[in-house]
């Protein structure tokens, strides 16, 4: 016998509407989630083409990918327009500091792989999960977008797993190492952005959740076992 | 390969199997953490039935705990994703163990059949409920002669009559076992006046009235935690089937001719090298299971891979005659009340 009562369906109704897009409240968190979304795609486009020097033989391909991380700014620039809302770049060029900063070093040492984990994995994760997130609860142009968009993150979140799959001996103790250091920085990127989130109907909770399920499974086709994968995530758990 | 969807207990009970497990950092978390940690494919087993089949299987624990019951969307999300990496690992049959099959249920997961980029295919899943209500009535008729309760003139209660479990566990009875009478309790009335024309008989009572009379009560409800039994009022001997979940319903009636017995477990003729069952607290966790995971065992060994067991009302005695061939078949044996019990009825 069931000591808790059985959860009810009643309760069900209203929990997954639609917010209000034209409130100051939805337009200023949108002012920040949406800066933070077109610097994301503009630092996306900018760390391809930089990989592109550190694996000349793949430089046409990471070129193709970083053009399409170009539509992707433009198309949510058009997002931002279309609601109205001016984005805050000088708050999301802040957010991206200490991730940018990171990857600027590795890319000056020449560290291939720390690059990859940042850009291809850390975050290709972080935006399929938040476009996912984001897509019931968009407004119909948003939407439209943003379901385009996510469908080519996939395609990066591929090309870094693949490339880290087969050079996985090689990489696994610089993974390590570039996991430890940057996954508490999506980390805190998450928190940071939270309380936003949360007016654009997008619960911290559920972020985590799915962006650790994209990192996870990336991990995995790359070749860890799970319980490495579970040390390695671990840092993004704890806070 | 079959799957098994699971989860602890308790919030307390997950954190220590985590520790176990060397996820410290998890374990040390909040209850906030565990509802963002995703889930996690924990052990593979490999398991070899008398008929000489071998099959492969799959644990996964959702990282859901009963505490997240009262978080909607929490519980809602934990079971999807549970099911969205069952079917991403190519799982063929998978069941949804404990309060999961629940959830799915009572929160429409139906309608939630896109999980990011995954479409859910329902064939790969089961709720193992046919092969649960088949255990319990077995259990039924193995243990009630044990105690001296003639089954052809007892009064067998059911508590949750109308449920998935409880409605099918009415059919077999009523039509297999031959009970004296069904007592059958469920708090919505038409749903018992519809279930009575179609066995054609039972007696629709409140808990409070069925329990006096009962000499066998099979508990397939989620009843509240507040709830309280009158042990003076009751029947002796009364077998009581504890057919829910979590099973502590010892823990309000035991000793002075109240037998409880655990309801909808099974136990294998051999050792499992698995560790996840300590989980669910069984009393020999390498052989014993809740009769819903055994069910995915069960269509993965015949080889039917499908959602046997799927939405509301739809068991058939023909289903439960199927899976209960298969049960013993491949080596399975139900509960039953341990050598003492008996010794004390006789
Ligand atoms: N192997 C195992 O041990 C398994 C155990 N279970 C357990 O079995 C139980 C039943 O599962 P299932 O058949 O799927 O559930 P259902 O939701 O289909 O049925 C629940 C039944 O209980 C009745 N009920 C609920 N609350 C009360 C109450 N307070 N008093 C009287 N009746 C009540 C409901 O009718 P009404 O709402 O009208 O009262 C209904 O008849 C659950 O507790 C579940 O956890 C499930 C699967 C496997
Ligand atoms: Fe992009
Ligand atoms: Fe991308």
């Amino acid at each position: 016998m069931t000591t808790l009562n059985a959860p009810e369906a009643a309760v069900v109704e209203g929990l997954d509407a639609l917010p209000d897009f034209t409130t100051e409240a939805y337009k200023d968190a949108y002012s920040r989630i949406n800066a933070i979304v077109i610097e994301g795609e503009q630092e996306a486009h900018d760390n391809y083409i930089s990989l592109g020097s550190l694996i000349p033989d793949q430089k046409d391909e990471l070129a193709k990918l970083a053009r399409m991380e170009m539509k992707h700014m433009k198309g949510f620039t058009s997002c931002g327009r279309n609601l109205g809302v001016e984005a805050d770049m000088v708050f999301a060029k802040k957010f991206f500091e200490p991730l940018h900063g990171n990857f600027q070093a590795a890319l000056k040492e020449g560290k291939v792989v720390t690059c990859l984990l940042i850009q291809a994995l850390l975050i290709e994760a972080f935006a399929i999960s938040a476009y996912h997130i984001y897509i019931p609860v968009a407004d119909p142009f948003a939407r439209k977008i943003t379901e385009g968009v996510v469908k080519d993150e996939y395609t990066h979140l591929n090309y870094g797993q693949e490339w880290l799959k087969a050079n996985f001996e090689a990489s696994k103790d610089e993974l390590f190492e570039a996991n430890k250091a940057n996954l508490p920085l999506i980390r805190s990127m998450l928190e940071e952005v939270a309380s936003d989130a949360a007016v654009l109907h997008m619960e911290k909770e559920d972020l985590i959740e799915d962006f650790l399920i994209a990192y996870q499974e990336a991990l995995g086709e790359i070749g860890f076992t799970s319980r490495d994968i579970a040390r390695m995530a671990a840092a993004a758990l704890a806070v | 390969m079959f799957g098994l969807i699971g989860h602890s207990t308790s919030f307390d009970a997950a954190r220590r199997k985590a520790m176990e497990l060397g996820f410290d950092h998890i374990a040390d978390g909040d209850l906030d953490v565990w509802c963002s940690a995703p889930p996690q494919l924990v052990e593979h087993v490999e398991i070899s039935s008398p008929t000489g089949t071998t099959i492969k299987g799959a644990y996964i624990d959702s990282c859901f705990v009963p505490e997240m019951l009262s978080r909607f969307k929490t519980a809602r999300r934990k079971v999807l994703n549970a099911m969205e990496l069952a079917q991403k690992k190519g799982i063929n049959i998978t069941a949804l163990g404990g309060f999961t099959s629940i959830i799915f249920e009572n929160f429409n997961l139906l309608q939630h059949q896109t999980v990011r980029s995954t479409t859910l295919e329902w064939q790969r899943f089961t709720t193992g409920n046919t092969h649960t209500a088949w255990v319990i009535c077995r259990q039924v008729e193995n243990n009630a002669p044990t105690l001296g309760i003639d089954l052809k003139t007892a009064k067998v209660a059911v508590v949750g009559a109308t449920g998935d479990i409880g409605s099918a566990v009415c059919r077999w009875l009523s039509a297999r076992t031959g009970v004296g009478e069904l007592l059958l309790v469920a708090r919505q009335q038409q749903p018992l006046l519809d279930l009575q024309a179609q066995i054609g008989g039972g007696r629709i009572l409140t808990l409070d009235e069925a329990l006096p009379e009962a000499d066998v009560v099979v508990w397939v409800a989620s009843m509240p935690r507040t709830l309280e039994i009158d042990q003076a009022s009751l029947r002796k001997p009364c077998l009581m089937i504890d057919g829910g979940y979590p099973k502590n319903l010892d823990t309000k009636v035991a000793g002075g001719g109240i037998h409880v017995l655990k309801g909808g477990i099974v136990e294998f003729c051999k050792d499992i090298g698995w560790t996840m069952m300590q989980i669910a607290e069984m009393e020999k966790p390498q052989r014993q299971m809740f009769a819903c995971f055994a069910e995915a065992m069960l269509l993965e060994f015949e080889r039917c891979h499908t959602n046997f067991s799927w939405g509301r009302n739809n068991i058939t005695l023909e289903k439960m005659d199927f899976i209960g061939a298969a049960s013993v078949r491949h080596g399975f044996s139900t509960l039953n009340l341990n050598p003492s019990a008996q010794a004390a009825a006789a």
